[in-house]
């Protein structure tokens, strides 16, 4: 996939006055700087620092008579909670902080495309892929702390031992194919949007990307909407006990 | 149908034509490069939105006939339309990994 770097990184280029050079294969032969190669993680950055900043700014100065901004980020929170309250039945509220660092850290990502001069850094697999594997190995560890190691792996076997080595192999493969699909489908999504709303850009500046800007700003609730909803439901999955 | 047989029947042919007339190299750069890409795309979207559109009438037709179950089914809905749409992601994906 042809890398086009952020302008923000171009500008912070000029500005620290940072060498530019070629990276091989993987920088398409046009020479970058460190910045604009990487600037997928300038800009994650950036959206993990809004984030924080923005949900800092209103638990700090949280009022009985909820503000504008206090009243959105209740409802996000409300939200939240019956999300991973209808899907998981047993301690629902200890899974909630990181449901919503996940939400909020890929929401503000995927509204980085709608920024004139940023990038989102979900357009690029490797933030998804981040994203995917941290989610994997935290219901992983979940589930096994719940269930208990053996009981957990066990699961994965069917209810018929001499179905086992089927069904184990097939399982497991399933299982790491979610990284795949969980991670592609954020990718896809976004950097299809991303590219399209660019390439309608460079046909006519003016007007033409307004109804898509509005169309990308929706495509990233929805797919933060997914991206959550597919999180809880493999949390779900994981530590549920069987009655 | 029958037309649409014919059509894809004359597609095959033209294909088979046009395999036989150009020159070996060139064959495999039409079959290689990004023109199978963007066909496989296109062929992928197609049956992404029959069975998306199949999804939302099913779901219209759940909300139609009962209003209160519509918060459930939209949230159902919608991971399924998400889960179909990975298809077409996935050969999104490997049409920019082929090009």
């Amino acid at each position: 996939m042809e890398h086009h770097a952020s302008e923000l990184s171009k500008w912070l280029t000029q500005v620290l006055g940072l060498s530019q050079h070629s990276w091989g294969v993987f920088g398409h032969g046009a020479p970058l700087s460190v910045l604009e190669r990487y600037d997928h993680l300038l800009n994650a950055l950036l959206a993990a620092c809004l984030a924080l900043l923005i949900t800092g700014v209103v638990r700090a100065r949280m009022k009985q008579v909820p503000g504008p901004l206090q009243q959105v980020l209740e409802f996000v929170v409300q939200g939240l909670k019956d999300l991973v309250g209808d899907n998981i039945h047993h301690h629902p509220e200890k899974y909630l902080p990181f449901v919503g660092t996940m939400a909020l850290f890929v929401f503000f990502n995927n509204l980085f495309g709608l920024l004139p001069g940023l990038s989102p850094a979900t357009s690029n697999w490797n933030v998804t892929l981040a994203c995917a594997l941290v989610v994997f190995l935290y219901y992983n560890f979940h589930g096994m702390k719940e269930q208990g190691f053996l009981k957990y792996w066990a699961h994965f076997a069917g209810p018929i031992w001499w179905l086992a080595p089927l069904m184990f192999p097939l399982e497991i493969l399933g299982l790491l194919s979610r990284i795949l699909s969980h991670s592609l489908r954020l990718f896809g999504n976004i950097g299809g949007e991303h590219m399209v709303a660019g390439i309608f850009f460079g046909l006519l500046p003016i007007l033409l990307p307004v109804p898509l800007l509005a169309m990308g700003l929706f495509f990233g609730l929805i797919q933060t909407f997914v991206f959550t909803m597919l999180t809880v439901i493999y949390l779900s999955g994981a530590v549920a006990h069987e009655h | 149908m029958k037309k649409f047989l014919t059509t894809a029947f004359l597609f095959c042919v033209a294909v088979a034509a046009f395999a036989q007339g150009a020159e070996p190299s060139a064959t495999a750069s039409f079959f290689a490069g990004k023109y199978l890409a963007h066909l496989s795309l296109a062929i992928g979207a197609a049956g992404c939105g029959l069975g998306q559109g199949k999804a939302v009438a099913a779901a219209c037709e759940g909300i139609a006939r009962n209003p209160q179950a519509a918060g459930n089914i939209r949230t159902t809905m919608i991971i399924g339309l998400a889960l179909i749409e990975a298809l077409v992601i996935y050969v999104l994906v490997a049409a920019f990994a082929v090009k």
